[in-house]
């Protein structure tokens, strides 16, 4: 076919152009339409699910964490909010709030022995003492959704990492560099001296000190003389995993140091 | 669980740091006093304690130790003399709350003798020396011992009886109470009160032994 000049031909041109056009953006179109599809599928199923395994979701803290998993990955919060369709289906929005209050209240019990710096794991024990049987278990996994959803609420607290282990903070206190270190080094006999750090961490004295120092005016540090080599070491209760069991003695001297959840529990 | 004898040992007795008498100033005022009194940095425990009108020179959480400190040694002390009957601590003689051999960690005299007054300061002990080397446990308070004593002489009809003080304290009556082995400067304060109220009437026989009471309940 002889091509054809002029303006016929370039009307021609414009027109294929367009039809190339409309035909790129149905196929884009038809694409993300899928998608959304398969999206609201893959959400309907997601709360069918919920449904079905509701109780087992509330009890059991590894199947929670799975499903808070597989509800990330489709872009769902259940804790978004207290209302709401997610909240309503499933009602373990109340229970992180609660397990958010029972946490503040046990960081506060504890702030005067650690200075507002608790060991993750130490927390759990403490919540499950605190809640007792009867009420739903908790997992670390719970314990750090609920203070994610503390953070939110505008609180200082936070969970840190130092070393292999995961502190949470309910204190603003920032810590910087060199006392991460010296928590660090402190995992490992739950305590340092003066020349442990000055030796390990190559400081001077008297940044040694100046930074032990600074520890113990955060109450993070405490003080013990006693050994018979007469050397000061300093404690640091926030690196201590130190078991619980055996009643409510001990650190706190809270003496209303009951579940808070006294309906749920049926107490 | 580690125990003495029948009594559970808090938490807190394990972990060395709570046998030093934790400070009252702050570390880095501390620091900065001890350099300019040219002493050692760790001598400046010396300072027993901060009047409210220096509270700069504590930071809150130095504050907060102590405090905690002072009042679990006071309430296991309280604690374990309650379930141990036991009613006068010597601060000289070994007492099986001040050391922890598991830690090897043993509470200074000075830290013994500050629990102590603390409980003296809320009324729970007495000094019975000038020297406070003795001291007087009342894991009752006297009036709660004047109400045991009450409540003993109508469980057991004596309401217009008398009784010896030694009975009082060891009598077959007093078996399976809490009156039983009471010390007998506690009991002698008790029945002092009683007889201010007009309860009884102590009066004194041919000896000590013959010291007894006669109640009018």
């Amino acid at each position: 076919m002889r091509r054809r000049p002029g303006i016929g031909g370039l009307q021609t041109a414009a027109a294929a152009r367009d039809q190339y056009r409309l035909l790129g953006e149905n196929v884009a179109k038809l694409r993300t339409d899928l998608m959304k599809e398969q999206l609201a599928t893959f959400r309907s199923q997601l709360e069918e699910f919920a449904r079905k395994h509701k109780n087992d979701i509330r009890k059991n803290p590894t199947f929670r964490a799975q499903f808070h998993e597989m509800c990330a990955k489709v872009g769902v919060d259940p804790l978004a909010s207290n209302k709401g369709f997610w909240a309503e289906l499933l009602g373990i929005g109340d229970f992180y709030y609660e397990l958010g209050v029972q946490i503040v209240e046990i960081c506060l019990a504890t702030r005067p022995h650690n200075g507002g710096l608790t060991n993750l794991q130490e927390l759990c024990t403490l919540l499950r003492q605190k809640r007792k049987s009867g009420c739903e278990a908790v997992s670390e996994d719970d314990c750090l959704r609920a203070i994610r959803k503390l953070k939110i609420l505008g609180s200082s607290f936070e969970v840190i990492s130092v070393g292999k282990r995961k502190l949470v903070r309910s204190v603003p206190t920032e810590l910087n560099r060199d006392h991460n270190e010296i928590l660090e080094l402190a995992q490992a006999q739950r305590y340092v001296t003066v020349d442990e750090v000055e030796r390990r961490l190559s400081w001077t004295s008297g940044g040694a000190t100046d930074a032990l120092d600074t520890l113990l005016d955060e109450g993070l540090a405490m003080i013990d003389d006693g050994h018979e080599d007469g050397k000061r070491r300093y404690w640091f209760p926030c690196v201590s995993s130190i078991s619980f069991s055996g009643g409510a003695r001990g650190f706190l001297i809270h003496k209303n140091f009951t579940c808070t959840q006294n309906i749920r529990c049926g107490r | 669980m580690q125990k003495l004898g029948d009594f559970k040992l808090p938490q807190f007795f394990n972990y060395p740091p709570y046998f030093t008498y934790s400070p009252a100033l702050s570390a880095v005022v501390a620091h900065a006093l001890a350099h300019y009194f040219n002493v050692l940095h760790s001598e400046m425990n010396w300072v027993e304690d901060i009047p409210p009108q220096l509270n700069l020179l504590v930071s809150r959480p130095v504050r907060d130790t102590r405090e905690k400190q002072v009042q679990l040694w006071k309430d296991f002390i309280l604690d374990y003399c309650k379930t141990q009957h036991i009613f006068v601590i010597e601060l000289e003689e070994e007492f099986p709350l001040f050391s922890n051999p598991v830690i090897e960690r043993s509470l200074s005299h000075e830290a013994r003798k500050a629990f102590l007054s603390a409980l003296v300061t809320e009324g729970r002990a007495e000094w019975l020396d000038k020297g406070h080397r003795k001291c007087l446990i009342l894991w009752h308070r006297i009036q709660d011992w004047a109400d045991i004593i009450l409540r003993f002489v109508k469980d057991n009809g004596l309401e217009d009886g008398v009784m010896t003080i030694e009975e009082i304290r060891s009598g077959i009556e007093s078996r399976g109470t809490e009156l039983h082995g009471i010390d007998r400067t506690i009991l002698m304060r008790a029945l002092k009160l009683l007889e201010h109220k007009g309860k009884l009437a102590i009066f004194k026989g041919t000896s000590t032994d013959d010291e007894g009471v006669k109640f009018s309940v």
